[in-house]
């Protein structure tokens, strides 16, 4: 039984595409085979991020064109066996593609994958209806800002209306430093606004940065990154296995810290 | 009718406003006796305001949230009133309406068109009924106030809530969401984004909410704004009007405390 998971935020910018490419890699490393979906139509970006631009050939819309096979379109990523992207078309937009298309490629991939992974594109318009309308499933990214939040409590009503009940919250770009200090929402403060179970929780760290240039996700490298071991804990609670949370604040912890916390200072 | 809206700058151009009791429609189910009927907003309420789209997003929402007193497959009337409904319209309603275990069997229309597109549907058609019926807006709810509106889930950002009687969330109603009663509003949970109690120009409506963090409050024609930094207190509280405009009070005390002036259409300390 394959699973489709549509990523999506409302709000641009906050790491969907991050998300997807190292979440696809992170489940192909737990030995699962995962298809990508890029459903950002005329603003493709996972195939940056994936390093896997100069291998693009056909891209959805000549699959749905007739033009070529499915599996021809397919890109397969050699660092990691059973990782796989479909890339959207680059010189179209968002209107050339219905959800009814976005339908039957997934159906198809529904048959030899067991991850299908979408990433949708900001906004909730119609490329936003094509990225969900298949969906069983959905991944929230927000960052701890109030703007992205907003935008992902509107997200969730619409996948709720569009009868999506099982939705899950990542947060992204935390920085704990600033949190502590208040300066910044907590993880807490946004899952109590959202009011869904989360999912995980990813640090701000440059590493990622470097890594999305680079075109390699982070996952394919160094498993000690706290980002990587976030990315590969959210696939194993995909996967059913229950995995706590890391507490991002004592990763960063040094000994004058340690000490003003022992002083209650 | 399409109304040329006036894009004036000037502040002091009498232009008439229209006031915010006004600003209202929304597609709604109700019971009378045994019959359910859904009743669709009539053009000139809807003008303006949106897509069919959108229409049905709404009726999503409302058909989720609301508390499900209904039978499975109970059938339903649709009073269509003089909306142009063609078929594929109205399979779409019948399919969203099929979803929260409801079946959509007669239509009630004005307009002749919808009453072909309907038949030719397959459902029932009753022409120019509605005269007859109570239900048409504007006949019963200036005195009579609808059955309160029960909401089960959280009222998210995007999310509006429009009602002829009171509403009561059990949940949070998120910022960016609106609840629209002509009654009272009841919030089981944060209250942070916009309500509007008495919608219809009712004064003695209330607010309340176990957590009052609003970003604004209407009552009748009257409208208050958050703090800039709001006292944090645990109680739950009531927002109404009282001589200075819309205030808030302890919710516990608030019905020995205060009383409803009629004479000056403001509640005042007993």
């Amino acid at each position: 039984m394959s699973r489709i998971i549509v990523v999506t935020s409302g709000k641009g910018g906050v790491g969907k595409t991050t998300v997807t490419s190292n979440l696809g890699a992170a489940l192909a490393k737990l030995n699962r085979k995962v298809a990508l979906v890029d459903a950002d139509f005329g603003l493709r970006n996972l195939d940056l991020l994936l390093g896997l631009e100069e291998r693009v050939v056909y891209t959805a819309i000549d699959v749905l064109a007739g033009e070529c096979r499915l599996a021809q379109a397919l890109v397969k990523d050699k660092r990691l066996n059973g990782l796989f992207l479909l890339p959207a078309a680059q010189n179209r937009n968002k209107e050339s593609v219905s959800p009814e298309d976005m339908k039957k490629i997934t159906n198809a991939l529904a048959k030899g994958y067991d991850y299908i992974i979408i990433d949708s594109p900001a906004g909730i318009e119609l490329g936003f209806r094509n990225a969900i309308c298949s969906a069983q499933e959905a991944l929230i990214i927000t960052t701890p800002e109030i703007a992205a939040v907003r935008d992902a409590d509107r997200v969730i009503g619409l996948l709720e209306a569009e009868g999506i009940h099982k939705i899950y919250l990542i947060v992204n770009r935390v920085k704990p430093k600033m949190v502590e200090d208040n300066k910044m929402m907590s993880v807490d403060d946004v899952l109590e606004l959202l009011a869904i179970p989360l999912m995980g929780v990813i640090p701000d760290d440059e590493r990622v940065i470097i890594a999305t240039n680079k075109g390699e996700p982070l996952v394919m490298g160094d498993e000690d990154y706290i980002p990587t071991q976030a990315f590969m804990n959210i696939a194993k609670r995909l996967e059913g296995e229950k995995v706590p949370f890391i507490d991002l604040l004592s990763e960063q912890d040094n000994i004058i810290s340690r000490l003003r916390r022992m002083f209650g200072g | 009718m399409v109304v040329d809206p006036k894009l004036s700058l000037d502040w002091s151009s009498d232009t008439p406003v229209s006031p915010l009791v006004e600003r209202y429609s929304q597609i709604r189910l109700k019971q009378e006796g045994d019959s359910w009927f859904l009743v669709l907003p009539n053009q000139s309420e809807l003008e303006g305001k949106s897509s069919w789209s959108e229409l049905w997003q709404e009726l999503k929402h409302y058909l989720q949230g609301r508390e499900k007193s209904w039978q499975p497959r109970t059938s339903v009337s649709l009073l269509a009133q003089d909306q142009l409904l063609d078929v594929q319209q109205l399979q779409t309603l019948a399919e969203i309406l099929e979803e929260a275990e409801l079946c959509l069997e007669t239509v009630v229309t004005t307009r002749r068109q919808t009453a072909v597109a309907a038949a030719t549907g397959g459902y029932c058609v009753e022409q120019n009924k509605l005269s007859q019926l109570s239900l048409t807006p504007g006949l019963d709810t200036t005195t009579t106030l609808a059955e309160p509106l029960y909401f089960n889930q959280t009222v998210r950002s995007g999310i509006e809530l429009r009602h002829e009687g009171s509403i009561i969330i059990f949940g949070d109603l998120n910022p960016g969401g609106l609840a629209i009663a002509v009654g009272d509003i009841f919030v089981w949970g944060r209250l942070r984004g916009l309500a509007h109690a008495g919608a219809k120009g009712n004064r003695k409506a209330r607010i309340m909410a176990l957590q009052m963090e609003f970003t604004q409050l209407r009552i009748a024609d009257l409208v208050a704004r958050s703090p800039k930094f709001p006292p944090k207190t645990d109680q739950s509280e009531v927002a109404f009007i009282a001589g200075s405009g819309i205030c808030l009070a302890k919710a516990v005390d608030f019905a020995k405390t205060h009383k409803f002036s009629e004479q000056y259409g403001i509640w005042i300390d007993r």
